[in-house]
């Protein structure tokens, strides 16, 4: 399978603390990859690094056969623009805007696709999450999660490579964070590579793969292979094992 | 440390550029309503020191001809309320006939003013030195008006020679004159000082002889009704007669404009200083949400919170007024150079320093009420909504759906161009500064503009042609008179040329008490004018009278008036009623020629054909005919007797453009400071999703630019329209023969200029200030 995400010795130091201590990562076309950790522990940060959110101390990052550890803000806004998709733990949609707009304003910024089509795909993707009776909604008059619904639309309007989520459900109550889990392994069965930061078991649990941090090191990891929503409680129960092994 | 100070202090540090642009803007308002009130107090009381030793008369009457003393002694003398009166000999030469000897030689034939050689009085209408000191100049001496020198380059120890009639006499420039009685160039004469030997050995052999009648009451207010009563008695009135209050006007009337503009300006900063305050404010109070709220919920009432907050908008307030009031005391020495020179040194005095005290005071009240206004809001804000909801202020900004309807518009234009037009309640204070900034540059570079051009002769009672010719009054006036028509019949460069002839006559006043009334007359009496209603004259019975002389009259248009004309009475009707500045504001225009009344003075306007320069043939006539004649380009005419009030709103308005400038450059940065601050998520979330800094600062480059427009399009049409009300409406209050002044606008700087400058002074502005947004790191403020 097609490697789309690799790092190599990824360094990430702040302020004299050395968050990531050489960090060596890949993620295939296709695959979900949930990366858990103690508080601390550098996931985000690597989250924000592997993506391009932020710049690596040291290291290389490839997306996509491209090398993004060098190039400049300009290329890097646009690959994040075109190629990735991020969910966050608050939304982060721009309040100024409704729902809709805030969905379609990658998508009209992208420029890969008409404007019809755009917002075509925007009306179908509300409708998918079902948010297309608020469509037209002011952002603050209505619910966490349906916030969390429009940021992944948002997140899918240009058709990513990748989405990037850090900590998705983290501010959401236990069935509005199962509703959003379930449209997130929707989207990645569909073939779209997920990569993301919890610390929710039950989230984590729905990953191919999960890999543990540690003092800004990759510890360990577990392959659970394709979600399945029946074999959840066996995935979860692998999971919960595992974590009790890792040293917080 | 005090608890206030040290709260001041970590506040200060905090919040570095909202408190500084405060504390700037409470030093810039307080600096500009001390000067203002430098300039005005200063003024009065220099023109109250200078009068009170230069004692001008309360009533002045200018005759040329012969007098009979007896019958004015026997007048005033008569005359319940004058304590003194006093005529007074001059020799009225020509500019012509003085040449001035110093690093360049020149003579003043170019002079506008009529030149008359006095000397120095006894104990009335004293000319005085710098100091104030009555002037003493010895034999071969001459003492130059002050007021020359805006002109001409005289220094003490230059040689001014007089040759008149036959006679030369060289005289040493010892002093510069203050002449409390034409102390302007807006009135029509100058006295020259020379000693009594001098004057008496000339009087009689060169020029022509004017006499200066003067009375002095127990109240200066009693002048006009002396004025109607001095005309009626049929004394000696063969000139120009001038009360006190025309003259204290005139000699003021060039600092009073530049304090009306400082004051203007003083006014519109302290509208700006509230808005920023209030935005500053707000800024603070909303980024302080949690602690405000933490503060209610652990039991402080709001007056201990407001007071908190207030504390420090004192402190700051004060510094900033402090600031203020020392730098204007500094710098008011730029703004009153004007009335040192003209009016005497003035020793500073308390209420010099003192009244510019009470102008801070009243700042501090009117800021600290603002402020108090402001901190209301703390009132009714729950912690709830400080912090629970979110709700905060309750200021909300609205949500327009309808993005996505775009088909083509750029997304940065269209994200920019849907916030500024659905959120514009966020962009007022740009919006209001480039009103304000345009409106307090705008107005007086209008005003001036006005002045300046050759169009503001129609305020000066004149029609708008290249030369005006004028043949005042005294010997052989019908001769001159004859001369210049030779002169302009021959020759060929003239396209055509217009004749006024000045007489005097009687009407009846409001009172119904007889007046004198001066009246141009001509076939094109009246025409070009400005008419504030009717129009001008077209028979032989109508008659167009200058606002002054209807408010005087209680007339108006269509009104029929009484004119005496040799002992005849015949009836005029009012055709119209226009605006003028000269002969005190007092004239009249009519076809009729009042055969058989003598003329007082010929004015002729000439329009030359095109490529004939009118400053040549000016110099050619005048060359050719020699002295006698006032022969001037219309538009030096106009310089001469404005450009002193011109140069000095001319000042204060340089001083305007540039404290205007870095105002909205000041705000603009202070602006973008508090809102980068406030979007820091909304950036990051952009950013987040693909948009680069570039994008980012671009959109709030087309904001800024969008409401800066929006501005300078309000600006532009608010500051034509009430700015003209406004200067028309302090003209009007002076009395100065102006009620309706129509600006003529120079279309390159008022609408393009300016508008272009401040326009990219606030882009300039916002794209440096959003480089900023290079810097910021999405990660941490996501995670905030």
């Amino acid at each position: 399978m097609k490697t789309i995400l690799q790092a190599k010795g990824l360094w990430k130091e702040f302020d004299g603390t050395k968050i990531l201590k050489g960090i060596d990562v890949s993620v295939n076309e296709g695959e979900f990859v949930a990366i858990m950790g103690q508080s601390g522990s550098g996931k985000s940060t690597l989250l924000y690094n592997i993506s391009g959110m932020d710049r690596a101390t040291n290291g290389e990052i490839s997306f996509d056969g491209e090398d993004t550890s060098s190039i400049d803000d300009e290329k890097m806004s646009n690959i994040r623009l075109k190629k990735m998709g991020f969910i966050f733990q608050q939304s982060h949609l721009l309040k100024t805007l409704s729902i809709r707009d805030n969905i379609v304003l990658p998508g009209f910024k992208a420029k890969s696709d008409s404007r019809e089509n755009v917002n075509a795909y925007a009306a179908e993707l509300m409708k998918r999450t079902g948010i297309d009776q608020i469509a037209d909604h002011d952002i603050k008059k209505v619910s966490g999660g349906q916030l969390q619904r429009a940021a992944i639309c948002r997140a899918l309007i240009n058709h990513p490579d990748i989405i990037f989520g850090d900590e998705p459900t983290g501010a959401l109550n236990s069935s509005a964070s199962k509703e959003i889990m379930d449209i997130i392994n929707e989207i990645n069965a569909e073939g779209t590579t997920l990569m993301l930061v919890t610390h929710d078991a039950k989230v984590a649990a729905r990953a191919d793969r999960v890999i543990f941090l540690s003092d800004g090191n990759i510890t360990d990891e577990i392959v659970l292979g394709k979600y399945e929503e029946k074999a959840f409680s066996e995935r979860e129960n692998k999971l919960t094992q595992w974590l009790g092994k890792q040293v917080f | 440390m005090n608890m206030n100070l040290k709260m001041l202090k970590n506040d200060f540090n905090r919040n570095r550029a909202g408190n500084v642009s405060l504390l700037l803007f409470m030093t810039l308002v307080s600096g500009l309503v001390v000067v203002a009130t430098i300039v005005v107090t200063q003024l009065i009381i220099s023109m109250m020191g200078m009068y009170s030793t230069a004692k001008p008369p309360h009533f002045l009457q200018m005759h040329k001809g012969e007098i009979n003393q007896e019958l004015i002694d026997e007048f005033n003398s008569s005359y319940d309320g004058v304590t003194a009166w006093q005529t007074l000999s001059m020799i009225n030469v020509y500019g012509d006939d003085l040449k001035v000897y110093g690093d360049d030689v020149f003579s003043l034939s170019d002079l506008r003013l009529d030149i008359s050689l006095v000397k120095q009085n006894e104990e009335y209408d004293l000319l005085l030195d710098e100091d104030r000191n009555v002037i003493n100049i010895n034999k071969g001496e001459i003492g130059i008006p002050v007021i020359l020198l805006d002109s001409y380059d005289i220094n003490l120890g230059d040689t001014v020679v007089l040759s008149s009639k036959g006679v030369t006499k060289e005289f040493k420039v010892t002093a510069f004159v203050r002449d409390a009685q034409m102390n302007s160039t807006l009135c029509s004469s100058t006295r020259i000082l020379i000693s009594d030997e001098d004057f008496d050995e000339l009087f009689g052999n060169v020029g022509e002889i004017e006499y200066l009648i003067e009375s002095y009451f127990t109240d200066s207010s009693m002048a006009s009704d002396f004025k109607t009563a001095y005309e009626k008695a049929g004394l000696p009135q063969d000139g120009q007669a001038v009360t006190y209050s025309v003259i204290f006007l005139l000699s003021a009337f060039r600092d009073i404009a530049m304090a009306m503009v400082l004051i203007l300006v003083s006014m519109l900063l302290v509208m700006v200083a509230l808005m920023c305050i209030k935005y500053t404010v707000m800024a603070t109070l909303e980024e302080e949400i949690g602690e405000i709220g933490t503060m209610k919920a652990i039991g402080m009432s709001y007056k201990d919170i407001r007071n908190l907050y207030l504390v420090k908008y004192k402190m700051m307030v004060v510094a900033g007024i402090v600031i203020g009031y020392v730098l204007a005391l500094i710098m008011a020495n730029v703004f009153t150079g004007h009335v040192s020179n003209t009016f005497g040194k003035q020793p500073v005095s308390i209420l010099t320093i003192g009244l510019p005290v009470v102008g801070c005071i009243l700042v501090y009240f009117v800021t600290n009420h603002y402020c108090k206004k402001i901190l209301k809001k703390l009132k009714k804000v729950t912690v709830v909504d400080a912090l629970v909801t979110g709700k905060g202020f309750g200021k909300k900004e609205r949500v327009k759906d309808g993005l996505y309807k775009s088909k083509k518009m750029s997304v940065n234009l269209l994200m920019s161009v849907r916030e500024t037009l659905h959120n514009f309640g966020g962009f007022t204070i740009i919006f209001m500064v480039m009103f304000i900034v345009l409106g307090i540059m705008i107005v007086p570079m209008n005003l001036i503009n006005t002045m300046e051009s050759k169009e503001f002769i129609s305020y000066m009672g004149s029609s708008m042609d290249d030369i005006l010719i004028e043949i005042d009054s005294g010997e052989n006036l019908e001769n001159r008179h004859e001369v210049i028509k030779n002169i302009l019949n021959e020759d060929a460069e003239i396209k055509e040329y217009k004749e006024f002839r000045r007489v005097r006559v009687e009407t009846i006043d409001s009172e119904d008490e007889w007046m004198n009334l001066h009246v141009d007359s001509g076939n094109s009496a009246g025409k070009e004018l400005k008419y504030l209603d009717g129009k001008a004259p077209s028979m032989e019975n109508e008659i167009a009278l200058s606002k002054l002389n209807t408010d005087e009259m209680g007339k108006t248009t269509g009104d029929w008036i009484i004119l005496r004309v040799n002992d005849v009475q015949e009836k005029f009707v009012i055709s119209g009623i226009y605006q003028d500045v000269t002969s005190g504001g007092y004239t009249a225009k009519a076809i009729y020629t009042f055969a058989g009344v003598d003329a007082e003075k010929y004015q002729f306007t000439i329009n030359l054909i095109d490529g004939v320069d009118a400053g040549e043939k000016a110099s050619q006539w005048s060359d050719k005919i020699g002295g006698g004649y006032d022969i001037e380009p219309m538009e030096e005419f106009i310089n001469q007797t404005l450009g002193g009030v011109t140069k000095q709103v001319e000042v204060a308005t340089t001083a305007v453009v540039v404290i205007g400038i870095l105002l909205e450059a000041l705000i603009v940065v202070l602006f973008m400071k508090l809102r980068l601050a406030k979007d820091v998520a909304q950036i990051a979330a952009m950013k987040a999703i693909g948009f680069t800094n570039s994008n980012v600062r671009k959109q709030y480059l087309y904001k800024i630019g969008m409401v800066s427009i929006a501005g300078i399009i309000v600006g532009t049409l608010i500051s034509n329209i009430l700015g003209e009300s406004i200067v028309s409406g302090a003209l009007s209050m002076l009395g100065f023969g102006i009620s309706r002044i129509t600006f003529i606008i120079n279309p390159w700087t008022a609408f393009v200029i300016l508008p272009l400058v401040l326009l990219a002074v606030a882009t300039g502005m916002t794209w440096i200030s959003t480089r900023q947004i290079r810097e910021y790191n999405i990660v941490s403020l996501i995670n905030e």
